[in-house]
C-alpha cells in the first residue's frame, strides 16, 4: 500500500474511541493517515456512546439532557476538555462518527438532545447518548416498563437475568427472566463464539424454540449481547420475525461482543479510507524531525517498523490504554514525556473508598493542552507545534463518573484533526 | 428477646477463639462462639502466616522463643494440612548490625533453637533471589501456616464435637449481677435484632478489641494498638521463609505460601483497632526496606496489601510497640471483681494453641471440670470448611475432577461454580452482610490479580441465580466486597496494578454506574432536579 | 598401463557401478499403498521446455534468488564448458575444430575464463553457506566436499598451467621436439623471447635487449606460434605465474608442473568416482528429474511409477538448502534444534528410509517430530530448484511413521483427562521457584494479565468446539492463570495445548501483549520433549527439559 519511506500527514497513536475517531476524521479530510495502538478501550466498551451523564459527581446528579449537562460542567469546571469545544462541534463529531458506523452496517440510534436509559449487565440503569440499534428496544421496554423476558444461558458466566430482574422488579414488575440451554453448546460459553453460531438461522430458530414457551404475554425479549458478530441487525430482525416480539440486547461484562463489533467496523472501514493501521503495535520510540514532524519506532524486536509523519495525535488513553504510566513516585506519559498534571503524592491519588462519589483525584490527572489541544509544558507553551492530544489522556475530567468517555474522545479527536489541518 | 444457654461463651472468632472452642469441646465442655463479623477478622487474618521457629525472638524474648519452638513443632505434627513446612532462612546483608549477626548462633543455641550457618553458595542455592550483598545466612525451622484454614478447621472440629457458632453478632453489653456476668447481649448485624446469651463463663478472645469488650464488662485492660501492614506478591519468590537477620524491624520477613509470598510488616501505633488499614506510605516503606534483602522486591508485581492490628497488652507504663512483650496475656477478671470473665489476648499465631490450652485450663478450673487438654495429642482434622483456602487446590480440583457443566467463576484462582457452592454449603447458615466476603474468606476468590473485579460480578450473578440474594442486596454486597478488596488494593497502585485498577473502575463506574445510587425510580431520563 | 589409464578406469568403474546402484535403489520400499500404475513416460514439448528453461537456463534456480542463480550459473556454465571442450577435448572439441590446440586461443583464454567463472561461482556458494545462519547450521561434509573437489580441479588446473608456463623443463622438451636450432644463439634468443614474453623462468637470466628479443620473436614466429599463443591470454594462469615469481625457481627444480598434473588428474578422478555419492550425483539426477517432471510441481500422470519417481526425486536434491530457508516451521528449528524439522535434512533421512536402512531410534524420533511439525504448506515444494515433489514425500512418509514412532499427541489423547493431568503431576513433587527456562516458567510473562479472557474469546479452536472446556480441558486464559500460579504441570496434559493452531489471534488481541500463543507452543514442545526423553521427567531445578 504505502511504502516504507512515506511521510504521512498524521500519525494517530491509539486505537480506542479517540484514536479510531481521529483516524476516521483525518482520513475523511483527505489526509494520509497511519494509526497504531493495541487492543484497548474500544474492545472493552459496551458499545454505548456516553456524551455526558452526571454532574457534579459529588452529588451523583444525573442529567437527562446531555447538552444541559455539558453546559453545567463547562460552567463549573472551566478546565474540562468540553470547555474547549462548541456544542455544534461536539454534535457534528458524534453524528459523523455514528454515520460512519451506520454506513459500515452497525446502526446507532438515540435522541438529539436527550439521554437514553439502558440496562447494564449488573442490573443497574445507565444513561447514555447513543446505543447500537440492537439495544434500542431495551431502552423502550425499560421506559415503558413493558412485559419483558430476559434470557440468559447455561454456561455464559457473568450474565444473570435473575440479577437484573431482582434489582429492577421493584420499579418494573413486568420483567422476568429465564435461563435456557444454548443450542449445541455445553460447559463454558463465550460471547464471541455464541455470536458466530447465531449467524446461522438454524441456530436462531432452535434458540427461539427454547425461549418462546416462556414468552407468553411478553412484548419484549432481551438477550445478552451475543446476537451475531458482524451483522447483529439482521439477527435481531430474524429473531423478531421468528417470535413476533421486540428483541434487544444487553451488553455483557467484558470482553463483551459490543466492543469487538465496533472494532471490527474500524478494522474494515479505515483501510478503505486509506488509513494504514499498524494494529497491536505500540510506539516504542520517537524523535522529532528537523521539519517539525516525527520519526516513530513502532513495535519491538525484529517486527519494528519506522514511521515518519508530519504531525501526530496522542490518543493513547489512560493507564489501561498505556497512555499514562504510574510509577511509584509519579505518573508519566511514556511516549513524548509530556508533563502530566497530577496530585503531588501517591497517597493523594485515590480515595479510601473505591465507590467514592467524588471520584479519585488521579482520574483528573492527565495531559494539559492549550486551546488548540496541543500538550503544553510547565511554561504554558505547546511542547511541539505538531503534536495534538485527544481523548481520555486529557486532564480535568473523570469520564468514568461523569459518563462522558466516548463523547469526549470523539469530540476532542474531531477538534484535534481540525486544529491539525490549520 | 431470644435467650441462648451455654456453659462457656467465647467472644471472638480468631485463632485463639476457635482454638479455645475446639479445646473446650474436646474436654467435653459445651461452648458457644460469637464473632462480630467473620473468622480471623482481626490479627489472626492480618499476619504473615508464619509459623515461627522461635529464632526471631532469641535476642528479645527467650521465653517467647522457646514457646514458639515447642508450639511450632507440635503444630507441624497436629495440623499438617494447614502448614507448608518450607524451612526458613535468616539473612544479613552489608550494613546490617554485625554484632547481632555474630551473636545470633549463640543465642539460638541458648534457647535450643536449631540454626545452621550456610555459606554463600548454599544460601543462593536455596534462594537464588537473595541480594548479592549477603553477609550471613542461617537455616532455621520456620514454616508457613494458613491461618484461615487453621481457624476454620478448629471451628469445624469444635462444631462436630457439639460446639455452636454465631457470626455477625456484636457484643452490645454485659448484664452483671454481683460481680457476675448473667447475660451477654448481642446484636445480630444481619437482622438488626438483639439477643442474650447466658453462660457460666465468658471468655473475651477478641484480640485487639479485648480492651473495648472488657470495658463493657467493667474491666480494665490497657492495650496498645500496633497496626502492621503486609504486601502480597504475585509470585512465590522464595522457597523458604526469609527473615532479615537483625533486630526486629519493618519489612524484614518474606513468607511464601502456595503460589504467592507475603512481605512485611510495619508497626504503626493507631488509636483504635477499627482504624487499621494499609496505607500508601507503609507499602512504600516495605518495598524500599525489603529490597536490601531481595532486590527483586523492588520490581515485582504486588497484588495487594493488608494489615492486622497486634494487641500489645501494657502491663506497666506505656511504651514503644516493639519493645512490649509479644507473649500473651491471660487475665482472670476476678481481679476486677467480675468472677466469670476471662480475657485472653496478645501472643502470636504460632502460640494460639498454647493460649487456648491455658485459657481452657483456667476455664475448667473455674468450672471445676477435671479434663485434660487433648490438643497436644489429638490431630486437627481437615475440614470442608477450611480446605478451599489452600492456594492451588481449586485449579487442581478443576483439572482432575471436572464436572462437565461446571464453570470457572474466579479466573485468577480458578475457583469454579461447584467450588463456590461447596463453600456456601459448608458455611453454617449465617450470611451476614456479605456472602461474597464470606466466600472470599473461605476460598481464594478475590485474592488474585483482578482483586474481585471480574469474579465479584460473576459470583454475584451466581448468587442471584441460586436465590441466595434478592432485591438489591446482591449489588450492595458486591459494592461492599469491592470496597473491602479496595482497602488492600489502593496502597499498591503503581505499575501493572494501576492498569488493573483502571480497568476495574472503568467497569464498575464507567460501565455499570455502581457508584451511583441505583435505588431510584427515575426512568424518565429527564433531569433530576 | 599408465597412472592415467588406471586411475580413469578405476574412477569409471566406481562411477558406473555406483550410478547403477543408486538408480536401482530408486525403486525403494514404501509402506504407502500407492501402486505403480504409470505408463511409459515420453519426451514431449513440456520436457523440452523444462530442459531448456530449468536445466540449461536454471530458471527454477533463478526463482530463489539472483545471487544463487548467479553462483550456480557460473559454476554450471564454467564447469560444463571446461568438461566439454577441455576435459573431453579429444572427442568433442577436436571433432568440431580439427585445428584445435589447447595452447592456442580462444581455447587458452576460454579455459581461463571458464575456470575463473567456476571459481567465482564456488566462492559465492561458499560465502552463501557461511553467511546465512540457518544454512551454515545445515551444511554438511558432503556440501563442503563437493565445493572442495570442484575447487580442487580448477585450482590445480590453474596451478598446473602456471607451473607449465614458468617451467624451463617444459620449454626444453618442446624445443627438443619442435625446434631445430641452427646456432646456440638461436636457442638463447628464443629463450630470451619466451622468458620475456611468455613468462618462462630460467635459472639464468637471458639478455633482454631489443635485438635479441626481435630475433627471438622471429624464431618464435617460425616455429612456435602455430601451437602456442602468447600465454598472456591465459590471464589467470599467467598472472598466477607472475605472482609465483619468488618461488618459481624452487618450483622448476622440483618439477611442480608434474606434481600439479598428478594433482589435477587425481582431482578429476575423485570427482568422477564421487558422482554416485551424496550431492555429487545431482548433476546427473537433477536434470533428469526436471525433464521427467516437465517443470510441474506434481507428478505427471505418465511419469515413472511414483515409487521410482520419489527415489529419483530424492536423489535430485542439490542440497542447496532453499527449502529449509523458506520452510514455514523453520522457527521451530531455532527453538528445538531438531534439524529434522527442516525439509533438506528430513530428505536425507528419508532417503535412508527409502533405501530400507533402519534408522536409530533417536533419528526416527527426531524425524517423526519433524514430520509432525510440518504444516504441508507447500513452500518447500514451490521453491525447490530441482523440482522435487517434496510435499508428496512428506505425505507419503507420514503414514509409515505413525506405526514406527507414535506421536506425543496421540499418546496424550489416548489418555482420559484425569490421567493426562496426573501424567505430569504425580511423578513430580511440585517444585516451587522453578528454574526459569522459558516463557512458561517465567512468571513475568503473565504479570500484565488483567483477566479479561480476551484470549479465549477470540480463539478459533475454542469457537469450533461445542463444549470448549470439555473438549479442550483448559482454555487459553486458564492455562495462563495456571502458569502464573506456577502450576505448569497441570497445564501440560490439556488438549488445548495440542489443539492450538498457532494462529496467534490470542496473542495479537491481548490488550497486555502477553505471548499467549508462544507459551502454548512452548508447552507443546515441552511435552513432546519429555515424551521423547523416554517418559515423563520432572522440571526440577537444573534439569533440562
Amino acid at each position: 500500500m504505502t511504502g516504507r519511506d512515506t511521510l504521512y500527514d498524521v500519525m494517530v497513536i491509539g486505537a480506542g474511541f479517540a484514536g479510531m475517531a481521529a483516524s476516521l476524521f483525518a482520513a475523511r479530510h483527505g489526509l494520509n493517515v497511519v494509526q497504531t495502538g493495541a487492543t484497548g478501550g474500544i474492545d472493552f466498551s459496551t458499545g454505548f456512546i456516553d456524551l455526558m451523564g452526571v454532574h457534579p459527581v459529588e452529588d451523583g446528579k444525573r442529567w437527562g439532557n446531555p447538552w444541559a449537562a455539558i453546559e453545567a460542567v463547562v460552567r463549573d469546571c472551566p478546565d474540562h476538555p468540553y470547555a474547549r469545544l462548541s456544542k455544534d462541534e461536539i454534535a457534528e463529531s458524534i453524528n459523523c462518527f455514528t454515520e460512519f458506523l451506520t454506513e459500515q452496517g452497525l446502526e446507532y440510534v438515540g435522541h438529539t438532545d436527550r439521554n437514553i436509559c439502558s440496562l447494564t449487565p449488573a442490573g443497574t440503569v445507565k444513561r447514555t447518548y447513543r446505543v447500537p440499534e440492537t439495544a434500542w428496544n431495551g431502552s423502550l421496554a425499560l421506559e415503558r416498563k413493558a412485559p419483558t423476558l430476559l434470557v440468559d444461558f447455561h454456561g455464559l458466566k457473568g450474565v444473570s437475568g435473575a440479577q437484573i430482574v431482582e434489582t429492577q422488579k421493584q420499579h418494573w414488575p413486568g420483567v422476568k427472566a429465564v435461563r435456557v440451554a444454548f443450542p449445541g453448546g455445553r460447559g463454558e460459553l463465550y460471547p464471541e463464539h455464541m455470536a458466530w453460531a447465531l449467524a446461522d438461522p438454524a441456530v436462531q430458530q432452535k434458540m427461539m424454540a427454547e425461549v418462546l414457551p416462556h414468552a407468553e404475554d411478553i412484548e419484549y425479549i432481551g438477550f445478552p449481547a451475543v446476537l451475531g458478530l458482524n451483522d447483529p441487525g439482521t439477527v435481531v430482525r430474524h429473531l423478531a420475525e421468528l417470535s413476533g416480539k421486540r428483541i434487544f440486547e444487553i451488553p455483557t461484562i467484558p470482553p463483551s461482543i459490543a466492543g469487538p463489533r465496533l472494532r471490527a467496523v474500524f478494522d474494515r472501514g479505515l483501510p478503505g479510507l486509506g488509513v494504514r493501521t499498524l494494529s497491536q503495535k505500540l510506539v516504542t520510540g520517537v524523535t522529532q524531525r528537523s521539519d517539525g514532524g516525527f520519526d516513530f519506532q513502532v513495535g519491538s524486536g525484529p517486527a519494528t517498523v519506522s514511521i515518519s509523519a508530519k504531525k501526530a495525535i496522542l490518543a493513547t488513553g489512560r493507564f489501561f490504554g498505556k497512555g499514562l504510566r504510574a510509577d511509584r513516585e509519579k505518573v508519566v506519559e511514556p511516549i513524548f514525556d509530556v508533563p502530566v498534571v497530577q496530585p503531588a503524592q501517591r497517597d493523594a491519588w485515590h480515595n479510601p473508598a473505591f465507590f467514592a462519589k467524588q471520584g479519585h483525584p488521579i482520574n483528573r490527572a492527565g495531559v494539559e493542552v492549550d486551546a488548540r489541544l496541543r500538550p503544553i509544558g510547565p511554561s504554558g507553551e505547546p511542547l511541539h507545534d505538531t503534536l495534538f492530544a485527544a481523548g481520555a489522556i486529557l486532564a480535568h475530567h473523570d469520564w468514568m463518573r461523569m459518563k462522558c468517555g466516548a463523547g469526549l474522545a470523539i469530540a476532542t479527536a474531531f477538534r484535534a484533526v481540525k486544529e491539525l489541518m490549520r | 428477646m431470644n435467650i441462648l444457654q451455654t456453659t462457656v461463651l467465647i467472644v471472638g472468632g480468631g485463632a485463639t477463639g476457635t482454638g479455645l472452642a475446639r479445646d473446650l469441646a474436646l474436654r467435653g465442655v459445651s461452648c458457644l462462639l460469637a464473632e462480630r463479623s467473620d473468622f480471623n477478622a482481626g490479627a489472626s487474618g492480618g499476619n504473615h502466616g508464619l509459623l515461627h521457629s522461635g529464632a526471631r525472638y532469641v535476642a528479645s524474648d527467650m521465653e517467647a522463643a522457646v514457646e514458639c519452638r515447642d508450639e511450632g513443632q507440635l503444630l507441624k505434627a497436629m495440623a499438617p494440612q494447614c502448614i507448608e513446612d518450607t524451612g526458613g532462612l535468616f539473612v544479613a546483608v552489608e550494613g546490617d548490625d554485625e554484632q547481632y549477626v555474630a551473636d545470633f548462633e549463640g543465642m539460638c543455641r541458648k534457647s535450643d533453637i536449631p540454626a545452621r550457618a550456610l555459606d554463600r553458595s548454599e544460601a543462593f542455592e536455596c534462594e537464588p533471589l537473595l541480594s548479592d550483598k549477603l553477609i550471613a545466612a542461617y537455616a532455621v525451622d520456620d514454616a508457613a501456616i494458613d491461618p484461615f484454614m487453621l481457624s476454620l478447621d478448629n471451628m469445624a472440629h469444635a462444631l462436630d464435637l457439639g460446639a455452636r457458632v454465631l457470626r455477625n453478632t456484636r457484643v452490645v453489653r454485659f448484664l452483671r449481677e454481683n460481680g457476675h456476668i448473667r447475660q451477654t447481649i448481642f446484636l445480630d448485624e444481619t437482622s438488626g435484632e438483639t439477643f442474650a446469651v447466658e453462660a457460666e463463663i465468658v471468655v473475651n478472645a477478641t484480640g485487639a478489641w479485648a480492651g473495648i469488650v472488657a470495658a463493657l464488662a467493667g474491666a480494665d485492660i490497657h492495650i496498645l494498638y500496633s497496626s502492621g501492614s503486609l504486601l502480597v506478591t504475585q509470585d512465590r519468590l522464595a522457597r523458604q521463609v526469609v527473615n532479615r537477620l537483625r533486630k526486629a524491624s519493618d519489612a524484614d520477613i518474606l513468607v511464601p505460601g502456595g503460589t504467592v509470598s507475603v512481605l512485611g510488616t510495619t508497626s504503626v501505633t493507631i488509636d483504635s483497632p477499627d482504624l487499621c488499614r494499609p496505607t500508601v506510605a507503609e507499602a512504600d516503606r516495605i518495598v524500599e526496606d525489603a529490597q536490601a534483602m531481595m532486590p527483586v522486591l523492588a520490581t515485582t508485581r504486588y497484588i495487594r496489601a493488608y494489615s492486622g492490628v497486634r494487641p500489645l497488652v501494657l502491663t506497666g507504663e506505656s511504651g514503644d510497640a516493639r519493645s512490649v512483650s509479644r507473649g500473651f496475656s491471660l487475665i482472670d477478671h476476678a481481679r476486677d471483681a467480675v468472677d466469670n470473665f476471662i480475657t485472653i489476648t496478645g501472643g502470636k499465631l504460632t502460640t494460639f494453641r498454647l493460649m487456648a490450652e491455658k485459657t481452657a485450663d483456667l476455664v475448667c478450673a473455674k468450672l471445676k471440670v477435671d479434663a485434660p487438654c487433648l490438643t497436644r495429642t489429638e490431630p486437627l482434622p481437615a475440614s470442608t470448611m477450611g480446605r478451599w483456602t489452600e492456594p492451588g487446590l481449586a485449579p487442581k480440583d478443576w483439572v482432575r475432577n471436572r464436572d462437565e457443566d461446571d464453570l470457572i467463576l474466579c479466573e485468577c484462582e480458578m475457583v469454579s461454580r461447584n467450588t463456590v457452592d461447596a463453600v456456601i454449603a459448608a458455611m453454617p447458615g449465617m450470611r451476614g452482610k456479605s456472602m461474597l466476603k464470606a466466600i472470599g474468606l473461605r476460598s481464594r476468590v478475590g485474592k488474585g490479580p483482578c482483586q474481585g473485579g471480574f469474579c465479584g460480578l460473576r459470583i454475584t450473578g451466581h448468587l442471584y441465580d441460586q436465590g441466595h440474594v434478592s432485591g438489591e442486596q446482591g449489588l450492595s454486597e458486591l459494592s461492599s466486597f469491592v470496597e473491602r478488596r479496595w482497602r488492600g488494593f489502593s496502597p499498591i497502585l503503581w505499575g501493572l496494578p494501576m492498569v488493573q485498577a483502571d480497568l476495574q473502575e472503568a467497569l464498575y463506574c464507567g460501565v455499570l454506574d455502581m457508584e451511583l445510587d441505583h435505588n431510584t425510580d427515575d426512568l424518565t431520563c429527564e433531569d433530576d432536579e | 598401463m599408465t597412472f592415467f589409464d588406471i586411475g580413469l578406469s578405476v574412477a569409471l568403474v566406481i562411477c558406473v557401478a555406483g550410478v547403477g546402484f543408486r538408480v536401482a535403489r530408486w525403486r525403494g520400499k514404501w509402506a504407502s499403498p500407492e501402486s505403480s500404475s504409470a505408463s511409459q513416460w515420453c519426451f514431449g514439448v513440456a520436457s523440452l521446455k523444462a530442459l531448456v528453461l530449468d536445466v540449461l537456463l536454471l530458471a527454477r534456480t533463478g526463482r530463489t534468488s539472483a545471487f544463487r542463480w548467479l553462483a550456480h550459473a557460473l559454476v554450471f556454465f564454467g564447469f560444463m564448458g571446461l568438461l566439454l571442450f577441455h576435459a573431453l577435448d579429444e572427442t568433442v572439441t577436436a571433432f568440431f575444430f580439427p585445428a584445435y590446440e589447447s595452447t592456442l586461443d580462444p581455447w587458452q583464454f576460454l579455459r581461463n575464463l571458464l575456470g575463473l567463472m567456476t571459481l567465482v561461482g564456488l566462492a559465492l556458494m561458499a560465502f552463501r553457506r557461511l553467511w546465512e545462519k540457518r544454512l551454515r547450521d545445515l551444511t554438511r561434509f558432503q556440501d563442503w566436499a563437493a565445493l572442495l573437489v570442484i575447487g580442487g580441479i580448477i585450482l590445480s588446473g590453474f596451478f598446473l598451467e602456471a607451473s607449465k608456463i614458468i617451467s624451463p623443463a617444459v620449454f626444453d622438451r618442446m624445443v627438443e621436439a619442435y625446434f631445430i636450432p641452427e646456432t646456440d644463439r638461436d636457442v638463447t634468443a628464443l629463450k630470451a623471447f619466451w622468458s620475456h614474453e611468455y613468462g618462462v623462468v630460467f635459472s639464468v637470466p637471458y639478455p633482454s635487449d631489443a635485438e635479441t628479443l626481435g630475433f627471438g620473436a622471429s624464431l618464435n614466429e617460425d616455429s612456435c606460434v602455430d601451437c602456442h599463443a602468447d600465454t598472456g591470454t591465459a590471464f589467470v594462469s599467467r598472472s598466477l605465474a607472475t605472482a609465483l615469481g619468488p618461488v618459481a625457481f624452487a618450483m622448476n627444480t622440483s618439477r611442480a608442473d608434474q606434481v600439479f598434473w598428478y594433482l589435477h588428474v587425481l582431482c578429476c578422478f575423485v570427482a568422477l568416482a564421487a558422482i554416485p555419492f551424496g550431492k555429487f550425483f545431482h548433476p546427473v539426477t537433477t536434470p533428469v528429474n526436471l525433464v521427467v517432471r516437465q517443470g510441474r510441481r506434481d507428478d505427471p500422470e505418465d511419469m515413472l511409477p511414483s515409487d521410482g519417481g520419489r527415489g529419483m526425486g530424492m536423489d535430485a536434491c542439490t542440497r542447496c538448502g532453499e527449502c529449509s530457508v523458506h520452510c514455514s516451521v523453520a522457527p521451530a528449528f531455532s527453538v528445538l534444534g531438531n534439524a529434522m524439522i527442516l525439509p533438506s535434512e528430513k530428505l536425507m533421512a528419508l532417503r535412508q528410509i527409502h533405501a530400507g536402512a533402519s534408522l536409530s531410534e533417536a533419528t526416527l524420533t527426531a524425524f517423526s517430530e519433524g514430520s509432525r511439525l510440518c504444516t504441508e504448506c507447500l513452500r518447500c515444494t514451490e521453491i525447490c530448484p530441482a523440482g522435487i515433489n517434496l510435499q508428496d514425500l512428506w505425505i507419503a512418509s507420514k503414514a509409515q511413521l505413525v506405526s514406527q514412532a507414535p506421536s506425543p499427541n496421540d499418546l496424550m489423547r489416548n489418555k482420559t483427562p484425569s490421567q493426562r493431568a496426573r501424567v505430569f503431576d504425580d511423578l513430580c513433587a511440585s517444585s516451587v521457584v522453578p528454574a526459569v527456562t522459558g516463557l512458561a516458567d517465567d512468571s513475568t510473562s503473565y504479570w500484565a494479565c488483567v483477566q479479561c479472557t480476551t484470549c479465549t474469546s477470540v480463539c478459533p479452536v475454542v469457537a469450533v468446539s461445542e463444549n470448549p472446556s470439555g473438549d479442550l480441558d483448559l482454555l487459553p486464559q486458564q492455562i495462563m492463570n495456571l502458569l502464573r500460579m506456577g502450576l505448569k504441570e497441570e497445564t501440560l496434559g490439556a488438549r488445548m495445548v495440542w489443539s492450538c493452531t498457532t494462529c496467534y489471534k490470542c496473542q495479537e488481541h491481548c490488550p497486555q501483549n502477553i505471548r499467549v500463543a508462544d507459551v502454548l507452543y512452548e508447552l507443546r514442545n515441552t511435552v513432546a520433549a519429555r515424551i521423547r526423553d523416554g517418559g515423563v521427567r520432572c522440571s526440577k531445578k537444573g534439569e533440562s527439559q
